[in-house]
């Protein structure tokens, strides 16, 4: 038996037709690509430019997951490093970021407000826009063509929208839990660590996966200018491979970007176990 | 040891001045209630003590030791807080050793003493089950576990009680007193309640907007406030004020006159008192029906009938609210005029500055055979 719906949360038919349409029209157009792409992974190469197009593959197989691995022989590792660069930002994001976000949400301190602004306005140049400048700095550092130079930035421009997410996320959490602590000779850190990390955990999640998605994403411009070794190019650069000089392998293109989003899903797959909602419950009284 | 003295504690935010030069002695074992209305600085005063909050000039010492820039754990306090601040992810055994841990001790200590703790506050079958899973009564027992744990030399409570319902607040209020006396640590405690302050206290300190108002026993405020302030403020229902005329002071008292009737009160008189309009107090439950040293007719409002008392609301004809407790259900009727008698020993008179003439009364004796029977 399914229990009545709140009073609130009732709607005239009309209404429940008119959410469903808005909800199917913007889900079409999200979700029609990865179709797409799915059934184009699933079709010879042949048929691809067949007309009259068809959506329904005829005698679709998985070869083009098999052949992709032949084709661009590297592209495991292309795979394994983006998923090394988005793990590496992650973590070192993180790390910083929960302290930081502690501070920013805890102690008055001059520049605070400055700062968070400040956060927010270099959020509002895209990467690309720093990119020559980014570039003679790498060069200058001699750290073009290596992990490092598309590590950095990515950490950079990643940790502004972090703390702003996580901080809003502490200041949720009752104060009198720090001041408890401290009464108990608790030390910040010791706080930190015993009281708010376990409380925020739900908040830290969802920035590990903005910040590992945010990562996966960007890696492609600053793989692009400051790498030129093909040893270090991540998946979206790596999938330029299937685009041969007579012809794009469109086949073995889409299966590939869905294999090379396959460990991102796991990881987030993992990742939003942690997202409880309610773990301040009996915390305080409200 | 626990002894606690303040000197001239003054703060400011801003330019407000919250606290106004507070200075208090708390001696060992001693259970000190903070009471007064909202925002009169009680909370302020004892997240001070605690060391949440700096003072603005002024000294805090702990057994003669100035702890102003200590940190609270080395001040040798604890503290309960009105919200609990339970940590909601750890079990109730945790949250209790949470200050232990803090200190390192060794593991076997810890389970000793926080079974120990358990026990008192009978948490014992609760030890393995978190924050969420209890009731508000069992929240506040682990918060006051929390604090017991450490053995500090002087506990603080701010409104440990006002989450509860009523019946559970009776319940830890004794279960409170028990734990002073097992104890006998010196307890602050922060309330708005006077049922508290006056059920549990040693000593009450009535704040008013920063200022000490009064320090003394309960009954000692009860029966000798030494100004209005304090005498509306305890005992419930109100204490009913009355403006009067001083007509001749001499060594039994002053003598006023209210509404044509004049009565002398013995209360210990100053010079140039005649002509002035003074302040006369007189409690509910003093008033009686009939006719007394003064009487005085009203018709009540609203009366309500609690089986115990019955009380009975009016208003004076110059505008003061005038109440009346009256034992079992009283004779009286809402529209029909009650005429009620004021004794003349029972009264209390004030100054233009609501200041209290002190009372020719011994308020130990007054109350002498009720607690000497107890």
């Amino acid at each position: 038996m399914r229990e009545p719906a709140q009073l609130i949360n009732r709607y005239r038919w009309y209404e429940i037709v008119g959410i469903y349409c808005g909800i199917a029209v913007f889900l079409t157009f999200v979700l029609a690509p990865f179709v797409e792409g799915f059934l184009v992974s699933l079709k010879p190469l042949s048929q691809l430019f067949s007309s009259p197009y068809r959506f329904i593959p005829e005698n679709g197989s998985f070869e083009a997951y098999r052949t992709m691995w032949e084709s661009v022989p590297g592209f495991a590792r292309y795979i394994f490093n983006s998923f090394f660069i988005s793990t590496i930002v992650t973590t070192v994001v993180l790390c910083m970021v929960v302290p930081a976000a502690y501070a920013f949400a805890r102690f008055e301190f001059k520049g605070r407000g400055t700062l968070l602004a400040a956060f927010l306005a270099v959020n509002m140049f895209s990467g690309a826009v720093l990119l020559i400048p980014l570039f003679r700095l790498m060069r200058t550092l001699g750290v073009l063509n290596t992990y490092f130079a598309m590590i950095v930035p990515g950490v950079a421009f990643l940790i502004p929208s972090a703390i702003w997410l996580l901080r809003t996320y502490m200041m949720r959490i009752p104060r009198e839990l720090d001041e408890a602590a401290y009464v108990d000779g608790a030390s910040h850190f010791y706080t930190l660590r015993r009281v708010i990390l376990p409380i925020a955990m739900p908040g830290i999640t969802v920035v590990a996966i903005t910040t590992f998605i945010g990562s996966y994403a960007q890696q492609f411009i600053f793989a692009l200018t400051f790498n030129a070794k093909s040893e270090y190019m991540p998946l979206p650069v790596g999938l330029f491979a299937y685009f041969g000089r007579q012809e794009v392998v469109w086949n073995e293109l889409m299966a590939a970007s869905f294999v090379g989003i396959a460990p991102a899903m796991i990881v987030i797959f993992f990742l939003q176990r942690y997202l409880v909602s309610g773990l301040t419950a009996g915390a305080v009284k409200q | 040891m626990g002894q606690l003295k303040l000197d001239k504690i003054q703060k400011f935010y801003g330019d407000f001045e919250v606290l106004k030069s507070i200075g208090l002695e708390v001696k060992n074992g001693e259970f000190v209630v903070f009471v007064g209305p909202s925002g009169c600085g009680k909370s302020t005063l004892l997240r001070m003590i605690a060391g949440l909050d700096s003072t603005s000039t002024g000294d805090i010492l702990i057994d003669g030791v100035r702890v102003n820039d200590k940190p609270p754990v080395q001040r040798g306090i604890a503290m309960v807080f009105q919200s609990y601040a339970l940590y909601p992810h750890m079990t109730v055994f945790e949250n209790i050793a949470f200050p232990l841990r803090v200190e390192r001790l060794p593991e076997e200590t810890i389970r000793e003493k926080v079974e120990a703790v358990a026990k008192i506050l009978q948490l014992d079958k609760r030890l393995h089950q978190k924050p969420g899973m209890l009731s508000g009564g069992q929240r506040q027992r682990v918060a006051i576990g929390r604090a017991i744990v450490r053995e500090p030399k002087i506990f603080l409570f701010d409104e440990p009680l006002s989450n509860l319902d009523a019946a559970l607040r009776a319940d830890m209020r004794i279960e409170l007193s028990k734990l002073h006396q097992d104890l006998k640590a010196t307890m602050i405690y922060v309330t708005h309640d006077q049922v508290e302050a006056m059920t549990m206290a040693d000593r009450i300190v009535v704040l008013n907007a920063g200022e000490i108002a009064q320090v003394g026993a309960p009954l000692e405020l009860y029966h000798k406030p030494q100004n209005l302030f304090v005498a509306g403020f305890i005992g419930n229902p109100k204490m009913n004020f009355m403006p009067v005329t001083c007509t001749a002071t001499d060594e039994h008292g002053v003598t006023v006159s209210y509404a044509g009737q004049s009565v002398t009160l013995p209360v210990a008189a100053r010079p140039d008192l005649v002509g002035q309009t003074l302040t006369l107090g007189i409690r509910p439950e003093h008033l009686s029906l009939g006719s007394g040293d003064l009487t005085v007719t009203v018709t009540p409002s609203v009366i309500e009938r609690l089986g115990v008392n019955t009380v009975a609301y009016a208003a004076l004809p110059s505008g003061e609210n005038y109440c009346a407790l009256l034992p079992g259900s009283a004779p009286v009727r809402v529209g029909a005029p009650m005429q009620t008698g004021i004794r003349a020993t029972d009264c209390h008179l004030f100054d233009g500055k609501g200041q209290a003439f002190e009372r020719r009364v011994d308020w130990q004796t007054l109350d002498r055979p009720a607690v000497t029977a107890a």
